[in-house]
């Protein structure tokens, strides 16, 4: 077909009457089409070949904080998977890439894998930002990915599964739980970005709803280190309890220099992203003192597949590993998920997969049981509430059980499977 | 507005001064006394930070440690500029394309070190309670630190031989080598001293910001900027740019939000190079 | 040489055989590849549009990623609201692209109309790039929206169309990646044409004037600031074409690019190119890319530690960049002719039309410096096509008093008239197009530049015709006796060759009135004997003030001379009456000053 079309091109190049619009086409895309055409349909199930899949993940620059617990978890959930048999009784080959920290390499590998590595299921992306970056492709060509972060929710499309956990399912249970445990008066503190303002709305609509009063709320730009300020103005407001949505590691520092202006006795800060970059351990024990969290997923967590995963990640890793976080749970879930997905469709077929991961499948992972909400694509976490300890780690103190993803029912698609968007929540 | 809470204000706006004059101490030497753009200027503070960390990891004395943040980062600087730096003299967009090459070479390799992420340095000494306000003594210590290494750096380039055969190096090369000054040993002890300025000034951070592999890249710009701004006098410039713009931000942030106050930072700059383009002390008697 | 030979070595051409050989290779390689291919062509566009001003024009911007976000961000914002209704993007492109330039063009007023220059430029234009980082990453929310277009803060602003050109019969028909990159090419390759172009032009000349010597080309009369706006505004252009492009190639547009990193990356390609080489441009934005897309694939988590320390090795291997390194290779295979660039026409004598010159006055002239009356109520009648001296001993005000007449200081006080018109606070340039030649103390030539380019850009200034100013530039070269010394760099002349030549310069703009500061500062007794012939000559055709401190070249002109003392005028006179003043004698020997105010 390729070949037949470059002749048409240049006969009609020839003949002299060729638009400029069938030009460009014409010698753009002639020896490419067959490779677009194959794409989304992979190889059949009968064959034995291990089966392509990629992962896009930061190892490099500064988001790799976040990047490398997600490549660790990578390797070790192809691994297990593999171990059991893969998928189909076939094995899986994994194609990964250093994005570098950098939106533009995620296109560039997004688009590699898709038309080059055929893979049959593309896992990755840390910030928001690089998820949005490749989603226009990803629609575009029509491919199964994985986005295993936690982020600020919201995203609707036919081809994405989010395994990450969101605000609102974090934040239901901690601001609950800080109005009944710390106070009512909170100060927002949130990183001023996507993840941050729409966060700080969801703790406006849950102290609403519990009788709570909002102090007030400051977006610091995510290159700020220097918080004097800040911690002048939380003086000067006295909340009984701070919300932190700060996030990386510039904003590390507030706890710091918050912990050193002696502010630890006089408020509490609640948080739904101390932790995520390790800050636990990147702080000394009596600066994160009191700090309050909530994740699915903790090192501490005492289920018998939890126990496991710690020793077998220990044993892979090195016993000296930092601290295994929530997102490497996410990761590991994504993984797992897709494997007991094909093997529930029986095929590699995009839809077929599509479906059966749809019909509420659920899979016993570190954090807990997890089931997958069919018309979100996120998946229904048990939260926990924990505080800091004295070894970099945390404390559980309760637990909240199948928190829903999608809480105002924003994304259904099993009735709207053309959706491809990103909701943001109408909380006013 | 109480006593106490105009104390608090006027600790925490000179905090953010001294901050902001510590930062870019080290590039106003290497920039301003030898022309040299370093844009490893950041991983240089990365790297005093992680001196210091890891000297108190090993046990030693945390104020030791921070001194020895300087002293080691020095030495670094001295070996980069013998093997690196030395070469491109004169060729000063060499040197940022090499200095660029280093950073990113720094960062990667104290992640590939260290991890992504490790074990800080808390913030040492306590808090002090001034009514019903309380700040960190820690930021004491910043504010006298940023005064003394004014102090030794005035010291060192107004009454040292050395310092007096530097600034003439950086006047007029040509004459300074026609007097017998030996202009390459004076580039060298510059810009290790420089380094160690920035060195010392990563130590001086680590117990305050969260020590990882990119801290750099969050003072770089603004560092850059101190120094522009403030002109050519390395250390009247640097002091009254430090304070116009860490003081507006700081304050700025205080009475509408860190987002304004960054902005009116950024802002503030460039109206300032654009009403003075020879920057603050440009047109100041004293060029030091 | 065979024409094919020269064809394909015409530096016109080579741009033109670069973007058929890419266009080809899109025959040949996957949609995958074609995809990179093109993103690493929009990135060498906008490697291109930094080289223009800062290799080319001496601008030093670290802002082209600002517009290239900008203009990425305008082509989604009216390429989402008009293109499901046109059923095309060019209208987004060009309105990206125009947006990008208008900005640029704002930046650079503020910049070169107040004479910020330098690294200060780098620093406002990285400034002004982090506050886009900010405001734009602040944006998250859906308040934040023009029209259906979502700024969508740090996430970005996503599935942005792709280009459509909207041909009849084709509506709505978006290009596919592969389509992209022929169309990246073409764009490529006319804009890099276009650069040439203007390089080429009379404007491209000056362009390279203002880089190698802003001062003396603002004495020349070219308006520099304007120059550097159009420059900067076209770079500008060029930077948000590639910008519009990238957000039609990846659908989507986030804040990343206002970064530092970002920013430096675009000074990294240039650097890595050969800065001033344009084609550097292209080749050190695919080294990098295709480095780092490369190590990305093998590499574990090496990527950043190889990239870095390949730019060190080659910075100390390769300086200057990798084109320099190419052509210096292939000089080595392919010796290149000496440049032979013939004058059109016989040579002209400078002076055009008979007999010229005009007044200057200056009236209670005063200028203070904090306080200090650096002059301090000097009036002086400079008469139509007469020589006068201005003398005095160190510190009396001669060279602000001559700053204040050239126009590089504005007067606290007082005015300055040319034929009977005040021109107290006209741009050096503006009153060198009046007709003002000024010559200062320090040869102000253009090093670089052949010394026939060197009076060519002198009078070009005032005919603005290049055939024309390449004969009265001769001419002139006749008459200062460097004729032979024509195509030789500037830079090469000795001291005194330099100054005759900047003598020249002046000459060759026609002026009226020829302000003259140290003509013969640092030159040997012989050289100030033929320059005191040069400076009579002068007189002829014009008003000549000199200011000097050297006696001996001052007797021989043998002109009325004005001494000034702490900013006053002392005396005036014939230098053999001065001569016996005791005022005079008591500044010049040291004595004691008698005068009682001081």
């Amino acid at each position: 077909m390729g070949r037949d079309e470059l002749n048409v091109t240049l006969a009609s190049l020839a003949q002299g009457r060729l638009s400029r619009r069938q030009f460009l086409h014409g010698t753009g895309v002639a020896l490419g089409t067959a490779a677009l055409a194959a794409c989304g349909q992979t190889a059949t199930p009968t064959s034995t070949e291990p089966v392509a899949v990629g992962s896009l993940l930061d190892a490099t620059g500064p988001i790799n904080i976040y990047g490398t617990p997600l490549i660790d978890a990578t390797k070790f959930a192809i691994d297990d998977i593999n171990s059991k048999g893969g998928v189909l009784s076939r094995q899986l080959k994994l194609t990964s890439f250093d994005t570098q920290s950098t939106n533009d390499k995620y296109v560039q590998y997004a688009n590699q894998l898709m038309l080059e590595t055929k893979a049959a299921v593309i896992m990755g992306g840390i910030t928001s930002a690089s998820r949005e970056a490749i989603r226009p492709a990803i629609d575009r060509n029509k491919q199964l990915y994985f986005y295993n972060e936690q982020y600020e929710g919201g995203v609707c499309d036919k081809f994405v599964f989010c395994t990450g956990v969101v605000p609102s399912q974090q934040l239901s249970t901690l601001v609950g739980w800080t109005m009944t445990n710390v106070g009512k008066t909170v100060y927002t503190l949130a990183a001023d970005y996507n993840y941050g303002h729409i966060s700080s709305d969801w703790v406006k609509f849950y102290l609403s709803q519990g009788g709570g009063q909002l102090l007030g709320v400051d977006f610091i730009p995510l290159d700020v280190s220097d918080f004097a300020s800040t911690i002048t103005k939380l003086q000067q407001r006295k909340p009984a309890a701070v919300m932190s949505l700060l996030v990386g590691g510039n904003h590390i520092a507030f706890y710091r220099q918050f912990a050193a202006a002696g502010l630890q006795d006089k408020m509490k800060i609640v948080s739904p992203t101390f932790g995520l970059g390790n800050e636990q351990v990147v702080l000394a024990p009596n600066e994160s003192k009191g700090i309050t969290v909530s994740y699915p997923y903790y090192q501490e967590l005492t289920n018998s597949t939890n126990q496991k995963w710690v020793s077998d990640w220990h044993t892979r890793y090195g016993s000296g590993y930092p601290y295994i976080t929530d997102s490497a749970n996410a990761g590991w879930v994504g993984w797992h998920l897709w494997a007991l997905a094909v093997n529930k469709a029986g095929s590699l077929d995009r839809d077929k997969v599509i479906k059966a991961l749809e019909s509420g499948l659920s899979f016993d992972a570190p954090e807990g049981t997890v089931r997958l909400d069919p018309k979100s694509h996120h998946l229904t976490h048990n939260v926990n509430i924990a505080q800091t300890n004295a070894n970099h780690g945390f404390d559980i103190i309760q637990t909240f059980n199948a928190i829903s993803p999608d809480p105002q029912g924003q994304c259904d698609l099993i009735g709207n499977p053309d959706q491809h968007t990103q909701f943001t929540p109408s909380l006013s | 507005m109480h006593l106490d809470q105009v104390v608090a204000i006027v600790v925490s706006v000179l905090g953010s001064v001294a901050t902001l004059l510590i930062v870019s101490l080290g590039l106003a030497v290497i920039f301003g006394l030898m022309r040299v753009i370093n844009l490893a200027h950041g991983e240089f503070l990365m790297l005093g930070a992680y001196a210091a960390l890891t000297a108190t990891r090993i046990g030693v004395n945390i104020w030791v440690s921070i001194l020895l943040a300087g002293v080691s980062v020095g030495i670094f600087g001295l070996v980069v500029e013998r093997l690196l730096i030395r070469h491109l003299y004169g060729r000063i967009l060499d040197t940022m394309l090499a200095t660029w090459g280093l950073s990113l070479v720094l960062v990667q390799a104290v992640t590939l070190i260290f991890g992504p992420s490790t074990n800080g340095i808390g913030t040492p000494l306590g808090s002090l309670h001034v009514g019903s306000y309380s700040f960190s003594q820690y930021s004491l210590v910043l504010i006298f630190a940023a005064a003394a290494m004014l102090t030794i750096v005035f010291w060192v380039f107004t009454r040292t031989s050395y310092g007096v055969m530097a600034r003439a190096a950086v006047q007029n090369p040509s004459m300074a080598q026609a007097l017998g000054i030996n202009t390459a040993r004076t580039n060298m002890v510059t810009f290790a001293l420089g380094s160690s300025l920035a060195g010392l000034a990563g130590g001086l951070l680590a117990p305050t910001a969260g020590v990882v592999p990119s801290l750099g890249q969050a003072f770089i710009a603004q560092s850059f900027m101190t120094v522009i701004v403030g002109g050519p006098g390395v250390i009247t410039g640097t002091s009254a740019a430090s304070g116009v713009l860490g003081g507006s931000y700081n304050l700025v942030s205080y009475f509408t939000t860190p987002f304004i106050g960054q902005a009116a930072l950024l802002v503030i700059a460039i109206v300032l190079l654009r009403l003075m383009p020879q920057g603050l002390s440009g047109n100041w008697r004293r060029q030091l | 040489m065979t024409v094919a030979r020269r064809v394909l070595l015409s530096p016109l051409s080579r741009p033109v055989v670069v973007m058929l050989a890419a266009l080809l290779l899109g025959l040949f390689v996957s949609d995958f590849q074609k995809l990179t291919f093109a993103l690493w062509v929009i990135y060498g566009l906008l490697a291109l549009s930094l080289d223009l001003v800062w290799g080319k024009a001496g601008i030093f911007s670290f802002g082209q990623t600002a517009f290239f976000g900008a203009a990425a961000y305008l082509y989604g914002m009216i390429a989402i609201n008009v293109s499901p209704t046109s059923g095309e993007t060019v209208t987004a492109l060009l309105g990206a692209v125009l947006g990008a330039a208008v900005l640029a063009a704002a930046l650079g007023y503020f910049m070169f109309y107040g004479k910020v220059g330098d690294v200060y430029v780098a620093i406002i234009t990285l400034a002004s790039t982090l506050v886009l980082l900010q405001v734009m990453t602040s944006t998250a929310g859906p308040q934040y929206h023009i029209g259906k277009a979502e700024l969508g803060g740090y996430n970005g602003m996503t599935h942005i169309p792709s280009m459509e050109f909207g041909f009849p019969g084709h509506p709505g028909d978006q290009m596919s990646p592969a389509d992209t990159y022929t169309l990246v090419v073409l764009l490529a390759g006319l804009t890099y044409f276009a650069v040439l172009l203007l390089l080429r032009s009379g404007f491209g000349r000056v362009i390279a004037a203002v880089r190698e010597n802003e001062l003396r080309t603002e004495l020349l009369g070219y308006d520099v600031r304007r120059a550097k706006l159009i420059i900067f505004a076209a770079g500008g252009a060029i930077a948000g074409l590639a910008g519009a492009v990238f957000a039609g190639w990846g659908n989507f547009m986030n804040p990343a690019p206002f970064s530092l990193p970002a920013s430096a990356l675009v000074v990294i390609y240039v650097l890595l190119g050969g800065r001033g080489t344009l084609a550097g441009a292209f080749l050190g934005a695919v080294a990098v890319e295709w480095l780092s897309t490369t190590l990305g694939g093998v590499l574990p988590s090496g990527t950043t530690l190889v990239v870095g320390g390949i730019l060190i090795g080659v910075v100390l291997l390769v300086p200057g960049g990798l084109i320099p390194l190419f052509t210096g290779l292939v000089g080595r295979v392919v010796p290149r002719r000496p440049s032979m660039r013939r004058v059109l026409g016989r040579p002209l004598p400078a002076r055009v039309d008979g007999v010229r010159g005009q007044r200057l006055e200056a009236h209670n002239l005063v200028k203070a410096f904090g306080g200090v009356k650096a002059i301090d109520s000097v009036s002086l009648d400079f008469p139509a096509r007469e020589l006068h001296c201005l003398i005095g001993p160190n510190g009396a005000g001669k060279s602000t008093f001559f700053n204040l007449l050239v126009g590089r200081y504005s007067p606290t006080a007082g005015t300055i008239l040319h034929e009977g018109r005040p021109i107290t606070h006209l741009q050096p340039h503006e009153r060198a197009r009046r007709g003002i030649g000024i010559k200062l103390q320090v040869p102000s030539i253009y090093r670089e530049l052949s010394v026939r380019e060197n009076v060519w850009l002198a009078a070009f200034a005032k005919v603005h015709n290049p055939p024309r100013a390449a004969a009265v530039g001769d001419g002139v070269l006749v008459r200062v006796g460097l004729i032979e010394r024509a195509e030789d760099p500037a830079g090469d002349l000795s001291h005194g060759e330099q100054q005759w030549l900047e003598i020249g310069m002046v000459l060759a703009s026609s002026p009226e009135v020829i302000l003259l500061d140290e003509p013969t500062a640092g030159m040997t007794r012989e050289e100030t004997l033929r320059t005191v012939e040069l400076v009579r000559n002068l007189a002829q055709q014009a008003t000549v003030v000199v200011v000097e401190h050297d006696m001996e070249f001052v007797q021989r002109l043998d002109a009325p001379v004005t001494v000034l003392h702490q900013g006053r005028i002392l005396a005036r006179g014939k230098l053999a009456e001065l001569r016996r003043n005791e005022d005079v004698l008591d500044v010049y020997l040291g004595r004691t000053f008698r005068a009682t105010g001081g």
